[in-house]
Protein backbone atom coordinates (compact mmCIF):
# COMPACT_ATOMS: atom_id res chain seq x y z
CA UNK A 1 0.00 0.00 0.00
CA UNK A 2 0.99 2.99 -0.64
CA UNK A 3 0.49 6.43 1.31
CA UNK A 4 1.05 9.65 -0.74
CA UNK A 5 2.28 12.91 1.73
CA UNK A 6 1.19 15.91 -0.31
CA UNK A 7 -1.47 18.62 -0.36
CA UNK A 8 -3.19 18.87 -3.02
CA UNK A 9 -1.97 21.81 -4.61
CA UNK A 10 -4.03 22.63 -7.12
CA UNK A 11 -6.53 22.88 -5.59
CA UNK A 12 -5.28 25.28 -2.39
CA UNK A 13 -3.50 27.69 -5.60
CA UNK A 14 -7.14 28.18 -7.36
CA UNK A 15 -8.61 29.01 -3.88
CA UNK A 16 -5.26 31.72 -2.52
CA UNK A 17 -5.69 33.20 -6.22
CA UNK A 18 -10.05 33.51 -5.79
CA UNK A 19 -9.34 34.97 -2.39
CA UNK A 20 -6.50 37.71 -3.81
CA UNK A 21 -9.12 38.69 -6.25
CA UNK A 22 -11.83 39.27 -4.02
CA UNK A 23 -9.25 41.05 -1.67
CA UNK A 24 -8.84 43.80 -4.38
CA UNK A 25 -10.54 45.83 -1.98
CA UNK A 26 -10.86 49.61 -2.44
CA UNK A 27 -9.44 52.05 0.20
CA UNK A 28 -12.98 53.86 1.41
CA UNK A 29 -11.13 56.05 4.08
CA UNK A 30 -10.59 59.00 2.08
CA UNK A 31 -13.79 61.32 1.66
CA UNK A 32 -13.90 62.32 -2.42
CA UNK A 33 -17.84 62.30 -2.14
CA UNK A 34 -19.94 65.97 -2.17
CA UNK A 35 -20.32 66.53 1.50
CA UNK A 36 -22.09 69.88 2.89
CA UNK A 37 -22.30 72.30 0.07
CA UNK A 38 -21.69 75.91 0.39
CA UNK A 39 -24.22 78.84 -0.47
CA UNK A 40 -22.91 79.98 -4.08
CA UNK A 41 -23.65 83.51 -4.93
CA UNK A 42 -23.53 85.26 -8.22
CA UNK A 43 -22.72 88.93 -8.65
CA UNK A 44 -24.38 90.89 -11.32
CA UNK A 45 -24.47 94.16 -12.68
CA UNK A 46 -27.68 96.02 -11.58
CA UNK A 47 -28.50 98.24 -14.48
CA UNK A 48 -27.93 95.24 -16.67
CA UNK A 49 -29.40 92.25 -14.84
CA UNK A 50 -27.89 89.48 -17.07
CA UNK A 51 -24.66 90.54 -17.05
CA UNK A 52 -21.67 89.24 -14.71
CA UNK A 53 -20.30 91.97 -12.56
CA UNK A 54 -17.18 91.27 -10.92
CA UNK A 55 -16.47 93.18 -7.76
CA UNK A 56 -12.26 94.10 -6.78
CA UNK A 57 -12.51 93.09 -3.36
CA UNK A 58 -14.88 91.39 -0.92
CA UNK A 59 -14.89 90.42 2.61
CA UNK A 60 -17.26 87.63 4.42
CA UNK A 61 -17.52 87.63 7.46
CA UNK A 62 -19.96 85.18 9.07
CA UNK A 63 -21.91 86.53 12.26
CA UNK A 64 -20.78 84.14 15.30
CA UNK A 65 -17.04 83.72 13.76
CA UNK A 66 -15.74 86.83 14.69
CA UNK A 67 -12.26 85.91 14.44
CA UNK A 68 -11.67 85.51 10.51
CA UNK A 69 -13.17 86.66 7.30
CA UNK A 70 -13.14 85.04 4.32
CA UNK A 71 -11.51 87.17 1.43
CA UNK A 72 -12.63 87.07 -2.40
CA UNK A 73 -11.02 89.45 -4.88
CA UNK A 74 -12.15 89.88 -8.55
CA UNK A 75 -14.51 87.84 -8.98
CA UNK A 76 -18.29 87.28 -9.72
CA UNK A 77 -19.24 84.07 -8.00
CA UNK A 78 -18.54 82.79 -4.30
CA UNK A 79 -18.94 79.77 -2.31
CA UNK A 80 -19.52 80.54 1.33
CA UNK A 81 -20.25 77.99 4.05
CA UNK A 82 -23.32 77.59 6.05
CA UNK A 83 -23.93 77.03 9.80
CA UNK A 84 -24.93 73.46 10.20
CA UNK A 85 -25.53 74.15 13.87
CA UNK A 86 -28.24 77.15 13.34
CA UNK A 87 -30.95 77.25 10.93
CA UNK A 88 -29.78 81.01 10.36
CA UNK A 89 -26.38 82.21 9.32
CA UNK A 90 -25.92 86.13 8.44
CA UNK A 91 -23.09 87.00 6.63
CA UNK A 92 -21.56 90.53 6.66
CA UNK A 93 -20.36 91.32 3.30
CA UNK A 94 -17.86 94.04 3.16
CA UNK A 95 -16.71 95.77 -0.50
CA UNK A 96 -14.10 97.37 -0.80
CA UNK A 97 -12.59 96.35 3.01
CA UNK A 98 -8.81 97.27 2.90
CA UNK A 99 -9.86 100.59 1.51
CA UNK A 100 -11.09 103.66 3.81
CA UNK A 101 -14.49 103.92 1.33
CA UNK A 102 -15.37 100.15 2.41
CA UNK A 103 -19.03 99.80 2.50
CA UNK A 104 -20.78 96.85 4.60
CA UNK A 105 -24.06 94.58 4.23
CA UNK A 106 -25.37 91.99 5.64
CA UNK A 107 -27.34 89.19 4.10
CA UNK A 108 -29.33 87.08 5.96
CA UNK A 109 -30.10 83.32 4.86
CA UNK A 110 -32.32 81.24 7.09
CA UNK A 111 -33.51 77.71 5.92
CA UNK A 112 -34.69 74.15 7.46
CA UNK A 113 -31.74 71.63 7.40
CA UNK A 114 -31.97 67.87 6.63
CA UNK A 115 -28.61 65.78 7.64
CA UNK A 116 -28.37 62.97 4.75
CA UNK A 117 -25.71 60.11 4.86
CA UNK A 118 -22.56 60.00 2.35
CA UNK A 119 -20.68 57.15 3.42
CA UNK A 120 -17.88 55.76 5.54
CA UNK A 121 -15.59 58.63 4.99
CA UNK A 122 -17.59 61.88 4.36
CA UNK A 123 -20.23 60.77 7.39
CA UNK A 124 -22.85 63.13 7.00
CA UNK A 125 -23.51 66.34 5.19
CA UNK A 126 -26.12 68.74 5.42
CA UNK A 127 -28.67 70.24 2.43
CA UNK A 128 -30.76 72.85 3.14
CA UNK A 129 -33.96 73.36 2.14
CA UNK A 130 -36.69 76.38 2.13
CA UNK A 131 -33.92 78.70 2.07
CA UNK A 132 -34.89 82.55 2.51
CA UNK A 133 -32.33 85.16 1.72
CA UNK A 134 -33.22 88.73 2.89
CA UNK A 135 -30.89 91.74 3.02
CA UNK A 136 -30.80 94.09 5.78
CA UNK A 137 -31.12 97.32 4.24
CA UNK A 138 -29.60 100.87 5.60
CA UNK A 139 -28.43 103.96 3.89
CA UNK A 140 -25.46 103.58 1.33
CA UNK A 141 -26.30 99.95 0.60
CA UNK A 142 -23.61 98.78 -2.23
CA UNK A 143 -26.31 95.66 -3.10
CA UNK A 144 -29.16 97.02 -4.21
CA UNK A 145 -31.10 94.03 -4.76
CA UNK A 146 -31.06 90.32 -4.10
CA UNK A 147 -33.01 87.51 -6.13
CA UNK A 148 -33.78 83.95 -5.38
CA UNK A 149 -32.21 81.32 -7.94
CA UNK A 150 -32.77 77.71 -5.75
CA UNK A 151 -34.52 77.85 -2.27
CA UNK A 152 -33.54 74.11 -2.29
CA UNK A 153 -29.39 73.94 -1.68
CA UNK A 154 -27.88 70.54 -2.25
CA UNK A 155 -25.10 70.81 -4.47
CA UNK A 156 -22.70 73.65 -5.52
CA UNK A 157 -22.76 73.50 -9.28
CA UNK A 158 -25.40 76.16 -9.74
CA UNK A 159 -25.59 80.14 -7.99
CA UNK A 160 -28.49 79.72 -5.27
CA UNK A 161 -28.66 83.33 -5.08
CA UNK A 162 -28.17 86.58 -7.36
CA UNK A 163 -26.85 89.93 -6.24
CA UNK A 164 -26.63 92.97 -8.10
CA UNK A 165 -24.62 95.82 -7.16
CA UNK B 1 1.88 10.52 22.68
CA UNK B 2 4.22 11.37 19.91
CA UNK B 3 1.72 11.07 17.91
CA UNK B 4 -0.13 14.60 19.65
CA UNK B 5 3.55 16.32 19.71
CA UNK B 6 4.09 15.52 15.85
CA UNK B 7 0.48 17.20 15.26
CA UNK B 8 1.49 19.95 16.83
CA UNK B 9 4.25 20.67 14.76
CA UNK B 10 1.84 20.17 11.88
CA UNK B 11 -0.24 22.58 13.57
CA UNK B 12 2.70 25.19 14.18
CA UNK B 13 4.37 24.87 11.00
CA UNK B 14 1.62 24.35 8.78
CA UNK B 15 2.10 28.11 7.46
CA UNK B 16 5.38 27.13 5.86
CA UNK B 17 4.60 23.76 5.03
CA UNK B 18 4.50 22.94 1.72
CA UNK B 19 5.13 19.89 -0.96
CA UNK B 20 6.72 16.81 0.82
CA UNK B 21 6.58 14.48 -1.96
CA UNK B 22 7.68 11.22 0.50
CA UNK B 23 6.65 7.99 -1.23
CA UNK B 24 6.81 5.24 1.71
CA UNK B 25 5.59 1.66 1.26
CA UNK B 26 4.52 0.20 3.80
CA UNK B 27 2.95 -3.62 4.27
CA UNK B 28 -0.40 -4.03 4.69
CA UNK B 29 -0.97 -1.47 7.07
CA UNK B 30 -4.84 -0.60 7.63
CA UNK B 31 -5.66 2.44 8.17
CA UNK B 32 -8.57 3.58 9.55
CA UNK B 33 -10.22 7.37 9.84
CA UNK B 34 -12.30 8.50 12.59
CA UNK B 35 -15.47 10.06 11.43
CA UNK B 36 -17.75 12.13 13.89
CA UNK B 37 -19.06 15.33 14.83
CA UNK B 38 -17.01 17.86 15.58
CA UNK B 39 -18.04 20.74 17.76
CA UNK B 40 -15.89 24.06 19.07
CA UNK B 41 -15.49 27.53 19.81
CA UNK B 42 -14.16 30.37 18.10
CA UNK B 43 -11.65 31.70 20.44
CA UNK B 44 -10.70 34.95 17.97
CA UNK B 45 -13.53 37.22 19.62
CA UNK B 46 -13.29 36.33 23.26
CA UNK B 47 -9.57 36.94 23.61
CA UNK B 48 -9.80 40.11 21.19
CA UNK B 49 -12.26 41.38 23.41
CA UNK B 50 -9.05 42.06 25.63
CA UNK B 51 -7.33 44.34 23.55
CA UNK B 52 -10.49 46.10 21.78
CA UNK B 53 -13.73 45.75 24.30
CA UNK B 54 -15.50 47.65 20.91
CA UNK B 55 -16.09 44.28 20.04
CA UNK B 56 -17.84 41.22 21.22
CA UNK B 57 -18.86 37.66 20.40
CA UNK B 58 -19.51 34.34 20.48
CA UNK B 59 -19.24 31.72 17.56
CA UNK B 60 -19.84 27.74 17.88
CA UNK B 61 -18.35 25.92 15.24
CA UNK B 62 -19.21 22.52 14.02
CA UNK B 63 -18.64 19.88 11.00
CA UNK B 64 -19.82 16.53 10.61
CA UNK B 65 -17.38 14.33 7.97
CA UNK B 66 -18.86 12.54 4.98
CA UNK B 67 -16.45 11.20 3.21
CA UNK B 68 -12.91 11.35 3.93
CA UNK B 69 -12.55 14.52 2.62
CA UNK B 70 -15.33 16.19 3.09
CA UNK B 71 -17.06 17.78 5.71
CA UNK B 72 -20.62 19.83 6.09
CA UNK B 73 -19.73 22.93 8.44
CA UNK B 74 -21.90 25.22 9.65
CA UNK B 75 -21.08 28.30 12.48
CA UNK B 76 -23.47 29.78 14.61
CA UNK B 77 -22.14 33.36 15.61
CA UNK B 78 -23.49 36.53 17.96
CA UNK B 79 -21.88 39.70 18.00
CA UNK B 80 -21.76 42.73 19.25
CA UNK B 81 -19.78 45.58 17.40
CA UNK B 82 -18.72 49.44 18.00
CA UNK B 83 -17.28 50.98 14.52
CA UNK B 84 -15.65 54.69 15.66
CA UNK B 85 -15.53 56.29 12.35
CA UNK B 86 -13.99 60.04 11.51
CA UNK B 87 -17.19 61.62 11.60
CA UNK B 88 -19.85 59.09 13.15
CA UNK B 89 -20.02 56.25 15.83
CA UNK B 90 -21.90 52.89 15.49
CA UNK B 91 -22.73 49.83 17.33
CA UNK B 92 -24.01 46.82 15.02
CA UNK B 93 -25.75 44.09 17.16
CA UNK B 94 -26.96 40.72 15.94
CA UNK B 95 -26.08 37.09 15.09
CA UNK B 96 -25.35 35.06 12.20
CA UNK B 97 -25.14 31.68 11.00
CA UNK B 98 -23.05 30.09 7.92
CA UNK B 99 -23.23 26.69 6.05
CA UNK B 100 -21.06 25.11 3.73
CA UNK B 101 -18.69 22.43 3.31
CA UNK B 102 -14.93 21.84 3.53
CA UNK B 103 -12.78 20.09 1.66
CA UNK B 104 -9.31 18.31 3.22
CA UNK B 105 -6.57 18.84 0.21
CA UNK B 106 -3.72 17.37 2.65
CA UNK B 107 -2.82 13.75 2.77
CA UNK B 108 -2.93 12.31 6.32
CA UNK B 109 0.34 10.46 6.55
CA UNK B 110 -1.03 6.59 8.45
CA UNK B 111 -3.88 7.57 11.56
CA UNK B 112 -3.39 11.30 11.26
CA UNK B 113 -6.45 13.51 11.24
CA UNK B 114 -4.75 17.05 10.47
CA UNK B 115 -6.59 18.89 7.79
CA UNK B 116 -5.47 21.91 5.09
CA UNK B 117 -8.75 22.59 4.27
CA UNK B 118 -10.70 25.12 1.91
CA UNK B 119 -14.45 25.62 2.03
CA UNK B 120 -16.77 27.26 0.84
CA UNK B 121 -19.84 29.34 3.21
CA UNK B 122 -22.95 30.91 2.97
CA UNK B 123 -24.06 33.73 5.42
CA UNK B 124 -26.53 35.08 6.96
CA UNK B 125 -27.19 37.55 9.47
CA UNK B 126 -29.81 39.77 11.39
CA UNK B 127 -29.01 42.65 13.30
CA UNK B 128 -29.97 46.16 14.15
CA UNK B 129 -27.65 49.23 13.99
CA UNK B 130 -27.79 51.78 16.17
CA UNK B 131 -26.34 55.40 14.93
CA UNK B 132 -24.59 56.45 18.75
CA UNK B 133 -23.38 59.90 17.19
CA UNK B 134 -22.09 62.01 14.67
CA UNK B 135 -20.63 65.22 13.44
CA UNK B 136 -21.91 67.04 10.48
CA UNK B 137 -19.28 67.11 7.45
CA UNK B 138 -18.87 70.94 6.53
CA UNK B 139 -16.80 73.31 5.55
CA UNK B 140 -13.85 73.16 7.91
CA UNK B 141 -13.56 76.95 8.11
CA UNK B 142 -16.54 77.02 10.27
CA UNK B 143 -15.46 74.49 12.53
CA UNK B 144 -18.71 73.44 14.05
CA UNK B 145 -17.81 70.29 14.77
CA UNK B 146 -20.67 70.11 17.75
CA UNK B 147 -20.90 65.99 18.21
CA UNK B 148 -24.87 65.01 17.63
CA UNK B 149 -25.78 62.76 19.89
CA UNK B 150 -28.35 60.59 18.07
CA UNK B 151 -29.08 57.23 19.29
CA UNK B 152 -31.50 56.39 16.07
CA UNK B 153 -31.70 52.56 15.84
CA UNK B 154 -32.01 50.86 12.61
CA UNK B 155 -33.68 47.49 13.15
CA UNK B 156 -34.62 44.57 10.94
CA UNK B 157 -31.52 44.61 8.99
CA UNK B 158 -30.60 41.68 7.07
CA UNK B 159 -27.50 40.25 4.80
CA UNK B 160 -26.63 37.41 2.70
CA UNK B 161 -23.00 36.56 1.49
CA UNK B 162 -20.83 33.93 0.34
CA UNK B 163 -17.55 33.08 1.78
CA UNK B 164 -14.23 31.57 0.72
CA UNK B 165 -12.45 29.79 3.73
CA UNK B 166 -8.85 28.74 3.86
CA UNK B 167 -7.64 27.02 6.84
CA UNK B 168 -5.81 24.24 8.84
CA UNK B 169 -7.09 21.61 11.81
CA UNK B 170 -4.62 19.59 13.59
CA UNK B 171 -5.75 17.10 16.60
CA UNK B 172 -3.18 18.06 19.54
CA UNK B 173 -4.68 15.50 22.06
CA UNK B 174 -6.92 12.88 21.43
CA UNK B 175 -9.61 13.82 19.72
CA UNK B 176 -8.86 17.67 20.10
CA UNK B 177 -8.52 19.89 17.63
CA UNK B 178 -6.78 23.56 17.36
CA UNK B 179 -7.22 25.21 13.89
CA UNK B 180 -7.34 28.57 12.41
CA UNK B 181 -8.50 29.61 9.06
CA UNK B 182 -9.19 32.76 7.14
CA UNK B 183 -11.89 33.56 4.69
CA UNK B 184 -12.59 36.08 2.17
CA UNK B 185 -16.37 37.00 2.01
CA UNK B 186 -18.73 38.88 -0.82
CA UNK B 187 -21.83 40.55 -0.16
CA UNK B 188 -24.50 39.06 -2.14
CA UNK B 189 -26.86 41.10 -0.78
CA UNK B 190 -28.08 43.13 2.32
CA UNK B 191 -31.55 44.94 3.89
CA UNK B 192 -30.02 48.86 4.11
CA UNK B 193 -31.55 50.93 6.41
CA UNK B 194 -33.02 54.20 5.12
CA UNK B 195 -30.28 56.88 6.26
CA UNK B 196 -27.72 55.03 7.02
CA UNK B 197 -25.64 51.90 5.58
CA UNK B 198 -24.49 48.29 6.90
CA UNK B 199 -21.04 49.43 7.22
CA UNK B 200 -20.48 46.44 9.86
CA UNK B 201 -22.45 42.89 9.65
CA UNK B 202 -22.17 40.61 11.96
CA UNK B 203 -20.30 37.58 10.74
CA UNK B 204 -19.19 38.99 7.60
CA UNK B 205 -17.16 41.94 9.60
CA UNK B 206 -16.55 45.16 7.60
CA UNK B 207 -18.24 45.68 4.44
CA UNK B 208 -15.92 46.98 2.48
CA UNK B 209 -16.80 49.60 -0.35
CA UNK B 210 -16.67 46.90 -3.06
CA UNK B 211 -18.91 44.43 -0.17
CA UNK B 212 -15.87 42.34 0.44
CA UNK B 213 -14.85 41.46 3.40
CA UNK B 214 -12.53 39.67 5.60
CA UNK B 215 -12.45 37.16 8.82
CA UNK B 216 -10.46 35.49 10.83
CA UNK B 217 -10.88 32.47 13.03
CA UNK B 218 -9.10 30.77 16.11
CA UNK B 219 -10.80 27.15 16.99
CA UNK B 220 -10.88 25.09 19.52
CA UNK B 221 -13.28 21.99 19.04
CA UNK B 222 -13.45 18.25 20.14
CA UNK B 223 -14.68 15.45 17.97
CA UNK B 224 -17.32 13.23 19.06
CA UNK B 225 -16.42 10.06 17.06
CA UNK B 226 -19.01 7.81 16.19
CA UNK B 227 -17.63 5.30 13.91
CA UNK B 228 -14.63 4.77 11.92
CA UNK B 229 -14.05 3.68 8.55
CA UNK B 230 -11.17 2.56 6.45
CA UNK B 231 -9.34 5.31 3.82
Amino acid sequence: MTIKMKINFNYIILIAAALIIISGCERDDICIDEITPHLTIRFYDNDDQITFKKFEQLSVKILGFENDSINFSLTDSIAIPLKTTDDVTQFILTLDSNESTFNRDTLTVSYDREDIFVGRSCGFKTIFNNADYTLSTGSENWILDTESVTRIIDNETNAHVKIFH
Amino acid sequence: MLKYFINILFFLSSLVLFSQQNKTQLNDTIIKNKYGLRVGIDVFNPISTFFDTKRKGLELVGDYRVTRKHYIAVELGYMENTTDEDFFNFTTNGSYIKAGFDYNAYENWLNMENAIYVGFRYGFSTFSQTLNSFTVNNDPFLDDLAIVENGQKFDNLSAQWGEIVLGIKAEVFNNLYLGFSFSGKKMISTKEPIGFKNLFVPGFNRVFLNDSGFGFNYTVSYLIPLYKKDK
